[in-house]
């Protein structure tokens, strides 16, 4: 009796509520009062619009309109609230796109996977929410994908590669042979791994090291309020250089204590603060040559779609993307597997989207067996941006050789992306005439 | 047929006399045939998640409204009842119905321990002592990401039930048992003894009692029943994380106990179940949807200072100055003693 | 670099140490002499500092100059923290347990308030006292040492209130009984709100001190109070020499901690807390709590 209850209430939630007529609904998850899922939803309308008035998807016979629902999880604030939100629309949507803090992610797709709604994460970047979950227990998570930011360990390389960038910098333009670096890091669980690779890597010879000296590793709270303390402590280690790996809050004291107090080493690594467009009103201007992990940045064509998109926003919203736009890019491909599917049956779109092989504005989009995105050059690399004149500049890839060894000169680069540059007070604090 | 006068004959003069009672034995039942009026699986949720922090909410009761031990980290207990079951769970493979125990029991300890410092602590002191604590074990939980998986949480808990209807049952139920034996347990001598240690300590130590073991036992009290709470939240949401532990967890049973009616058992579970809903229901205006919510708060204490259920329950029923039983307030003399009763 | 590095250290952790101890002073005084005097436990207090933060921002926005902005954010703070008193904290107030959460809902009242009209991102409070100075050789922002100088003033000036004038012996002796104090002719009530007045000045004071080195959003308030009480408590509730003390304990707790385990950076907070429960099982009133107060 009670299974055939349940079987009832399946059939009338996906019947009932969603065949309807030829509308393909769509969550958008996030925290709605927030920055980050104001882009969720502003990258989300763009694309349908676009979509709709394109003429929809067309899906075997029939052809559908998007209709997206936002979905405001609160998610900041309560996890349970996250929950409620999602389990609230689930029955009445075809997809999901968006979230950003790690746990309720982690808790709102397991919602979504109980009632085997694709949910296409775009805006957490930890590795075990597709980690160990997709690859575990396929039948369970098969409807989990990520369409942004790359997953950690991804970041991490490209932070690595950014910081080298940046000690090449300070060889040549200052002559310091063997740059002392330290690291300032927030303790979260992801930004374990990549303290320990870069700890190591620092010192390492190259080319698969840096060559340069680590002098010590901070790890201060994620919502750290006032770093000042341990950037005097930075300044004492002697450091040229400071890799962050900052997402929380404290990118910003970070930031603003750095510039304001002018902390003599150049900072560089993931400071996702850094990346907003707001940066510089919340660190009064003192967060200016803070350099950062990213993806979306002025002026740079990392696909042809790219710039459109970027400019597109601005004039929409008034500010750069953050990584949560990225569903802008999840409807695409959310539409493209759709069609090639040629149903609405999950199964079948899930299936469509393993098999995605997508243009986006972030580069070329492929999922690998976990459903995260391939990174590399020629698929989704990220950016390295620093903030110059007020903008946020992309200074990487550029002439980036992801191979040195087995493809010299194999070079990669976007055109539109500029030289790093050493923040003046630490050029003029470590030039020559002074040392 | 006599047999069936018994509980009639009881139905008639102990339920149908009170109106609270009346309230009291309607609630359960619409919440007993909730699932069968509605298979939609987010108000299910909604109510199930109700039922938790009501259990939580009542946990703070115990130890806050009737021991007067005021704690303002309470999602220390709700936190380590959500960690240990999760581990449990995830770590040796034990089933939910033997890790949600174990996880309550972890919470007791955690009771225990935080009692121990605390006991000499008196009134604010206790109440910014015990705000410590849960700040405490999240730096905790970060410094062993291994074991913690840190602002992850502990993920891929096993579902409390494999369906949503034995969830909402298994839930349901043992709110009902856990708000019954509370109930019990506070109309007992132990309650009397809680509330003469919130009233005045001295007193009760002068009378011979030994007021540490009481405390103590609130602690304990009180530790289980919202370990309870937190371990049955980690298999229902799936995922025990930090905010487990985040202030604003600490607060809201607070809020909710004190919105009904602090030291009376039944003033929780009216804040729990009038507030979440309403929080659901707001999501309608998501931009007010907080300020609405202090906004009711403090208008509702600002004319009920004593919480809302208090206030009902005054509006419905007086007791009667003879013998002190309660009567309905359209009783003009009291149900046992006819002595007339003042309007 | 010429020094050797545990001199280095030695002067990072003096200097730092006392850099933090004005900021956790600046906004522990007002709430402790409001709970001394009160005896309103105002969780509400942060979330008045974080209104004076946003005051302040909004007026220097509106390019009233940086005294004028604090001036008018702290008038502002005075009337809407006194408005909300009279309307949902003082008719609950003998029972301190809703005195907890009407507190606590006019904080959230307040943050939600800030929510919607400035949104939800971190603004930036400009420094009365731009720049930085090297002492000892480590580098401190001019207003760091300001926010230092304006707690050690705001501290004497409160004392001096409180034993010089005529209103400071009603405050103390409200403080002392509130009946016996009533029944000496001492208006209670007005006295009450006068304490409120001051601590929601401090609290915009602190505003204008401390915001510039403190990221401003509307939830600002949340971690500092976990401070602020937590320096109250270990000084002794109700009492000002206390609540300093309490400051310099934790800020010297965290910067210690920062410069002895830069790994466990962010064990700070957690630390200071730790060290808090110790104190208590030494002192449980604090270290300078008398027990007769908390009876009344």
């Amino acid at each position: 009796m009670r299974t055939l209850v349940c079987f009832l209430a399946l059939v009338l939630t996906a019947f009932g509520g969603v065949a309807a007529s030829d509308v393909i609904r769509i969550g958008v998850v996030g925290p709605m009062t927030a920055m980050q899922g104001q882009h969720h939803w502003h990258g989300a309308v763009m694309a349908a619009e676009e979509i709709n008035q394109a003429g929809g998807i067309v899906a075997g016979e029939r052809s559908y309109t998007i209709e997206l629902i936002q979905v405001d999880s609160n998610e900041m604030v309560s996890v349970t609230d996250a929950v409620s939100a999602v389990e609230r629309v689930v029955g009445r949507v075809h997809f999901l796109v968006g979230g950003f803090r790690t746990e309720a992610v982690m808790a709102m797709t397991e919602v979504a996977v109980e009632h085997g709604v694709p949910f296409l994460i775009a805006g957490a970047a930890a590795d075990a929410l597709l980690a160990g979950r997709v690859d575990a227990d396929y039948d369970e998570y098969k409807y989990l994908f990520r369409v942004a930011p790359v997953r950690s360990s991804d970041l991490a390389k490209l932070s690595i590669l950014l910081l080298i960038d940046v000690v090449q910098r300070f060889r040549e333009d200052l002559g310091i042979a063997v740059p002392r670096v330290a690291v300032v890091a927030e303790r979260l669980e992801w930004a374990d791994p990549l303290v320990r690779q870069v700890e190591q890597l620092i010192a390492a010879p190259p080319p698969q090291g840096l060559g340069a000296e680590w002098v010590g590793t901070w790890r201060p709270s994620a919502r750290a309020e006032s770093v000042s303390s341990e950037l005097t402590a930075v300044e004492r280690a002697d450091a040229h250089i400071i890799y962050t790996a900052l997402s929380g809050p404290v990118g910003v004291p970070f930031g603003r204590d750095w510039g304001r107090l002018e902390v003599p080493a150049a900072a560089v690594g993931i400071n996702v603060e850094a990346q907003s467009d707001k940066w510089l009103d919340a660190t009064g201007g003192f967060g200016a040559y803070a350099a950062t992990a990213d993806i979306y940045a002025r002026e740079v064509a990392v696909t042809e779609r790219a710039i459109p998109f970027v400019e597109g926003f601005i004039d929409r919203v008034g500010e750069l993307p953050l990584y949560t736009a990225a569903t802008y890019d999840g409807l695409y491909i959310l539409k493209a597997a759709v069609e090639r599917a040629g149903t609405l049956a999950v199964d079948a779109v899930v299936g469509a989207l393993e098999e995605t092989d997508h243009v986006g504005t972030i580069g070329r989009m492929v999922f690998d067996e976990k459903h995260d995105l391939i990174w590399g050059p020629q698929y989704v690399t990220g950016l390295g941006v620093q903030w110059l004149d007020g903008e946020a500049l992309a200074f990487w890839p550029k002439n980036w050789r992801p191979d040195p060894v087995n493809l010299p000169d194999f070079e990669f680069g976007y055109p539109g992306a500029v030289p790093y540059q050493i923040p003046p007070w630490v050029l003029e604090h470590w030039a020559p005439e002074n040392d | 047929m006599y047999w069936l006068k018994i509980p009639f004959r009881f139905l008639r003069s102990e339920v149908l006399a009170l109106p609270t009672r009346v309230i009291a034995v309607l609630f359960v039942a619409v919440l007993l045939l909730f699932p069968f009026m509605t298979q939609d699986t987010y108000l299910l949720r909604v109510v199930v998640l109700t039922a938790i922090f009501t259990i939580y909410a009542v946990s703070w009761d115990v130890l806050s409204g009737y021991a007067g031990q005021i704690s303002l980290g309470h999602a220390l207990f709700f936190g380590v009842g959500a960690y240990t079951t999760a581990l449990l769970n995830l770590r040796l493979g034990l089933p939910q119905h033997a890790a949600i125990p174990l996880g309550a029991l972890a919470a007791t300890a955690a009771g225990i321990l935080v009692a121990i410092p605390c006991l000499r602590l008196r009134k604010h002191h206790l109440a910014l002592a015990t705000l410590a604590f849960p700040l405490m074990l999240t730096g905790l939980v970060f410094m062993f990401p291994g074991l913690t998986g840190g602002e992850l949480g502990i993920t891929r808990i096993a579902r409390l039930a494999t369906s949503r209807l034995v969830e909402y049952y298994a839930v349901v139920g043992v709110m009902l048992a856990a708000v019954g034996v509370l109930w019990k347990l506070m109309s007992s001598r132990i309650g009397l003894i809680f509330h003469a240690l919130r009233e005045d300590e001295v007193v009760v130590r002068a009378l011979g009692i030994n007021a540490v073991r009481y405390k103590l036992l609130a602690f304990v009290l009180s530790g289980f029943t919202a370990g309870i709470a937190g371990a049955l939240y980690a298999h229902v949401i799936r995922v025990a994380g930090p905010s487990n532990l985040d202030l604003f967890m600490s607060f809201q049973p607070v809020i909710w106990t004190i919105f009904g009616g602090a030291a009376t058992i039944y003033g929780p579970v009216t804040g729990v179940f009038v507030l979440y809903p309403a929080l659901e229901y707001l999501r309608a205006i998501p931009a007010y949807r907080m300020l609405v919510f202090a906004l009711l708060v403090l208008v509702i204490l600002r004319f009920m200072p004593e919480g809302i259920g208090t206030w009902v329950r005054e509006r419905l029923e007086v007791n009667c100055p003879h013998c002190r039983l309660r009567n309905a307030f359209t009783r003009r003399t009291c149900r046992a003693c006819r002595t007339e009763l003042a309007s | 670099m010429g020094r050797p590095v545990i001199l280095l250290m030695l002067a990072e952790i003096l200097v730092n140490g006392l850099v933090l101890t004005g900021v956790y002073a600046m906004l522990a005084l007002g709430f402790s002499l409001v709970f001394g005097v009160g005896r309103v436990l105002n969780l509400a207090h942060t979330a008045f500092f974080m209104l004076a933060s946003y005051g302040i921002f909004y007026f220097v926005g509106q390019e009233t100059g940086m005294a004028l902005a604090v001036l008018a954010s702290a008038g502002v703070v005075v009337v809407v923290g006194l408005v909300l008193y009279k309307l949902f904290i003082e008719p609950v107030r003998d029972m301190e347990a809703t005195v907890l959460i009407a507190a606590l809902a006019t904080a959230v009242l307040l943050q939600e308030l800030m929510l919607l009209y400035f949104g939800d991102r971190y603004l930036f409070v400009p420094a009365a006292f731009p720049g930085y100075t090297r002492i000892l050789g480590v580098r401190v922002g001019n207003q760091e040492i300001a926010t230092l100088g304006l707690a050690v003033l705001s501290l004497v000036g409160t004392w001096l209130l409180l034993a010089r004038t005529r209103l400071g012996l009603a405050i103390r002796a409200a403080a002392q009984d509130r009946e016996v104090a009533n029944l000496m002719g001492i208006n209670v009530g007005r006295v009450t709100a006068m304490v409120m007045a001051l601590g929601l000045l401090l609290a915009a004071l602190a505003g204008a001190a401390v915001a510039p080195l403190r990221t401003v959003g509307p939830h600002m308030w949340m971690h500092p109070l976990v401070i602020v009480l937590a320096a109250v408590v270990l000084g002794g509730l109700g009492s000002l020499k206390g609540s300093l003390i309490g400051a310099v304990v934790l800020a010297f707790a965290e910067v210690i901690m920062v410069v002895a385990v830069p790994g466990g950076a962010f064990l700070r907070t957690a630390v200071a807390l730790a060290i808090m429960l110790g104190v208590f099982l030494l002192r449980p009133h604090g270290l300078f709590g008398s027990g007769v107060a908390e009876e009344g």
